[in-house]
């Protein structure tokens, strides 16, 4: 069993407090119908309110691994816990309550773009709502008042009747931040966030989860593909090459050589964003 | 100069051959009477003079209330088609309802898709009567055949991002479906009822011919009589009226699909 | 939370809203007054018949098959008048086609004309064209077999002129650059590079062809649909519904067939 942290208030952070929750792998292989093995016998402990990036070339299995912690993707064998959970054991009901403390941002933003900005953050209430009040999208004051709080932390609230597929990739992203963050979730996994957006958005959006893991205390996990923004803004490094970890240690310090071990080739100019 | 020799498409004159013996055999099949082609032009001039040299417009507010009635039927028909459709087609998508429900949902539709409305509706009839309701009804199940095809198809064609989110915040299937697909696949599916609507207001008259009521239902009387300036009219009558209402129709269905596009574009200031 | 949000005004999106429910509503609404000439909807009539239509239900549930060997040359029939009029229609077709697209027919008036002439062929029913011709040359197979040469060519047209329009027509440049006429240039080029989907719109009425020449019969025009009605006059459901059954296979065979050959083409 995971130890419970204790609850650890956040000077200055706008809501109440949270209870970060860690996250832990134990020898988790995930084989999908077709044969492919994307993730083989992976084990690893995540301590809470860690920001950890885990990086791999696409098809290294960082996006199974990240499905893996909210139980969007099964795993084979092995067990994943998070907080007082253990993912792979839960169903219906159950693992739906553990992905309402589980927010996720994912990199082709994945909004309704023909709905409201405010419907799609409300999204985030679902697993606390009753289904036929979501059927009408009607929602309680408390979670109407969420949602907006959601959407000014990320600098959205003016665009919150708009329609979201009126927005630019940046705003949608944030958009779909604030959607993870209306959940008022223990853990934020965030999978390949950057990756379609332009290098000066990309650091924006970097810069709102560093400042959901430092104000709000909350456990990150973040797939990426580049280097540099590894480097910058995780403080733990997790380095996947076909569905087995192959680093793991601090991501400042990782060496140029840890990563050509990490990607299995030298390195490219396209394996940095840049400025 | 060598000409390298021309490839024997076998396969091609195969077919051919196939689709040239199948022709000759059912032409020959059907026993048609000669004379009787011989004559056809003169025939078509003849009756097309007796139907449209002076169409007899007294009976024209006759066939208005019996058109109406077709369209009626049309209307009821795609409502209730529409409305079945949705809710058996959305579990017939794939990543909606798992496979024990969409095989079976499928073989439904294929089998409806076989069975032509008129059947359905003489079949109806044993319970509802030679009545426009009969008629609607046919229209409605018949529809579930085509209607929910699309359906389950508008759906698996679109993009699936959205209801991975709500499921990644904890919705249920339900909460999926009317928050990460409803709104990409509705436009679409509002617009393909409309065009249910333009089919049901041609198979409506044809559903008249068996009894249901309507514009079908004046047309056979008045066949029958060999009323042939009336029948003229009646004619003249349908044509103008598919015609104007696949205008219409046609028209609200392209503002659906481009309204969706262009109020977002007006947000984006 | 102790800060106030300021919040930028909502649209007003009710007013539009409301407008398209009250116009669904009230065409709705004047479809079901039957003094108009709407559908009444009544349910007591299913209540009122029940007892009868229990017992015709019950034999619909038991076909009989000793009807089986009569409905093998009429069906024979319908499948006959299906592939010659699907023929015939192609070979009308075609040519129709290429004049009715823009790139094979630059002449806006004739195009014009053509489409107008075939939406109008389109706008009445198959049904209704099979009981006029029957009173015009008599019950039998040839009334049937132009139905389904009007309806065919309507439908094939309308499809293959508007993929010959939406598809990419650089290939008529070097026909015409070579100062070749429009009708040579579209015999070489616009004919096979048109081809896969002149025979998958074929296919495509084939199968709708079998469906409805089941029914032609109905009004006289030859086929299974004469059996139909048959049955039908005499309160024969037992026997009505072997042939429903039959043509339910059929028509699903013949829909398996034309899928896979339109798979074929691709």
């Amino acid at each position: 069993m995971p130890e419970r942290t204790p609850h650890t208030e956040v000077e200055g952070a706008e809501s109440s407090a949270f209870v970060a929750w860690p996250i832990e792998l134990d020898g988790v292989t995930v084989r999908y119908p077709n044969g492919v093995v994307a993730l083989n016998n992976v084990s690893l402990s995540i301590a809470a309110g860690e920001m950890v990036s885990v990086v791999g070339l696409s098809g290294s299995g960082k996006s199974t691994m990240i499905r893996t912690i909210n139980g969007l993707v099964p795993a084979t064998n092995g067990t994943v816990t998070v907080g007082p959970h253990t993912v792979t054991t839960l169903r219906g009901k159950a693992l739906r309550e553990l992905r309402g403390s589980v927010g996720m941002i994912f990199q082709g933003f994945n909004l309704a773009d023909r709905a409201s900005v405010y419907q799609n953050v409300l999204v985030g209430r679902f697993a606390h709502t009753a289904t036929w009040k979501t059927m009408l999208g009607m929602a309680s004051s408390e979670d109407r008042e969420i949602v907006l709080r959601a959407l000014d932390s990320v600098g959205m609230l003016e665009k919150v009747w708009g329609r979201a597929g009126a927005l630019s990739g940046g705003q949608k992203q944030r958009i779909a931040i604030a959607r993870a963050l209306s959940q008022e979730p223990e853990v934020m996994l965030a999978d390949e966030p950057v990756a379609s957006l332009d290098p000066p958005t990309a650091h924006a959006v970097m810069t709102d989860l560093e400042r959901i893991n430092t104000e709000r205390g909350l456990t990150v996990l973040v797939n990426l593909h580049l280097m540099d923004l590894a480097r910058q803004y995780t403080t733990r490094m997790i380095g996947l090459r076909a569905g087995e970890v192959v680093y793991d240690g601090p991501a400042t310090t990782a060496t140029d050589a840890d990563f050509e071990a990490i990607y299995g080739r030298p390195i490219q100019s396209r394996d940095r964003l840049g400025k | 100069m060598r000409v390298p020799t021309k490839p024997r498409r076998l396969m091609v004159r195969l077919v051919w051959l196939v689709v040239g013996l199948l022709f000759v055999g059912s032409f020959w099949g059907l026993d048609l009477e000669w004379a009787k082609i011989g004559e056809l032009p003169s025939d078509v001039v003849h009756y097309f003079g007796l139907m449209f040299s002076d169409p007899d417009w007294s009976k024209l507010p006759e066939a208005l209330f019996q058109t109406w009635r077709s369209v009626s039927m049309a209307w009821v028909g795609a409502l209730l088609g529409v409305a079945l459709s949705t809710l058996l087609g959305i579990p017939a998508a794939e990543g909606v309802g798992p496979i024990w429900i969409r095989l079976p949902l499928r073989w439904l539709f294929a089998v409806i898709r076989a069975v032509p409305e008129v059947i359905i509706a003489i079949i109806l009839l044993t319970v509802t009567g030679l009545t426009p309701f009969t008629g609607a009804l046919a229209l409605a199940i018949g529809g579930i055949g085509t209607h929910a095809k699309w359906t389950y198809e508008t759906i698996e064609a679109t993009p699936t991002g959205a209801g991975e989110a709500v499921k990644a915040a904890g919705g249920n299937l339900l909460q999926m479906v009317r928050w990460g697909l409803w709104p990409s696949a509705s436009p679409e599916l509002m617009s393909l009822g409309l065009y249910r609507f333009e089919i049901n207001v041609r198979t409506s008259a044809v559903l008249g011919l068996i009894g249901v009521g309507g514009i079908g239902d004046m047309l056979t009387g008045y066949v029958q009589f060999r009323d042939w300036s009336v029948v003229g009219m009646l004619i003249i009558v349908v044509i103008v009226v598919t015609m104007t209402i696949d205008a219409v129709s046609g028209r609200i269905r392209r503002r659906i699909m481009e309204g969706a596009k262009s109020i977002e574009l007006d947000r984006i200031v | 939370m102790t800060n106030t949000l300021v919040l930028p005004p909502k649209p007003r999106t009710w007013p539009r809203n409301v407008g398209v429910v009250l116009a669904l509503a009230a065409m709705t609404l004047l479809t079901t007054l039957p003094r108009l000439g709407g559908v009444e909807i009544d349910l007591g009539s299913i209540a009122r018949n029940w007892s009868n239509a229990a017992e015709r239900i019950g034999m619909l549930l038991q076909p009989d098959l000793s009807i089986l060997p009569r409905t093998i040359e009429p069906m024979f029939q319908t499948l006959s008048m299906a592939i010659v009029g699907t023929v015939l229609a192609a070979a009308l077709a075609i040519p129709l086609s290429l004049w009715a697209a823009r790139p094979t027919n630059p002449n806006g008036l004739t195009r014009r004309a053509v489409r107008f002439v075939l939406n109008v062929v389109r706008a009445v029913p198959d049904l209704v064209y099979a009981t006029i011709l029957v009173a015009m040359v008599g019950v039998g197979t040839l009334p049937g077999v132009i139905t389904l040469i009007l309806f065919d060519v309507g439908i094939v047209v309308k499809l293959v002129s508007e993929s010959i329009d939406s598809a990419d027509s650089a290939y008529m440049e070097g026909g015409r650059a070579a100062g070749g006429t429009q009708t040579q240039i579209n015999k070489v080029t616009a004919l096979p590079q048109s081809w896969p989907v002149i025979a998958s719109q074929v296919l495509y009425s084939l199968e709708l062809n079998v469906r409805i020449s089941a029914i032609l019969g109905i009004v006289g025009a030859g086929g299974i649909g004469r059996l139909i009605d048959e049955v039908r006059g005499f309160y024969r459901y037992d026997a009505l519904s072997t042939i429903i059954i039959e043509i339910l296979v059929v028509v699903l065979i013949i829909e398996v067939v034309s899928n896979y050959l339109r798979k074929r083409l691709r």
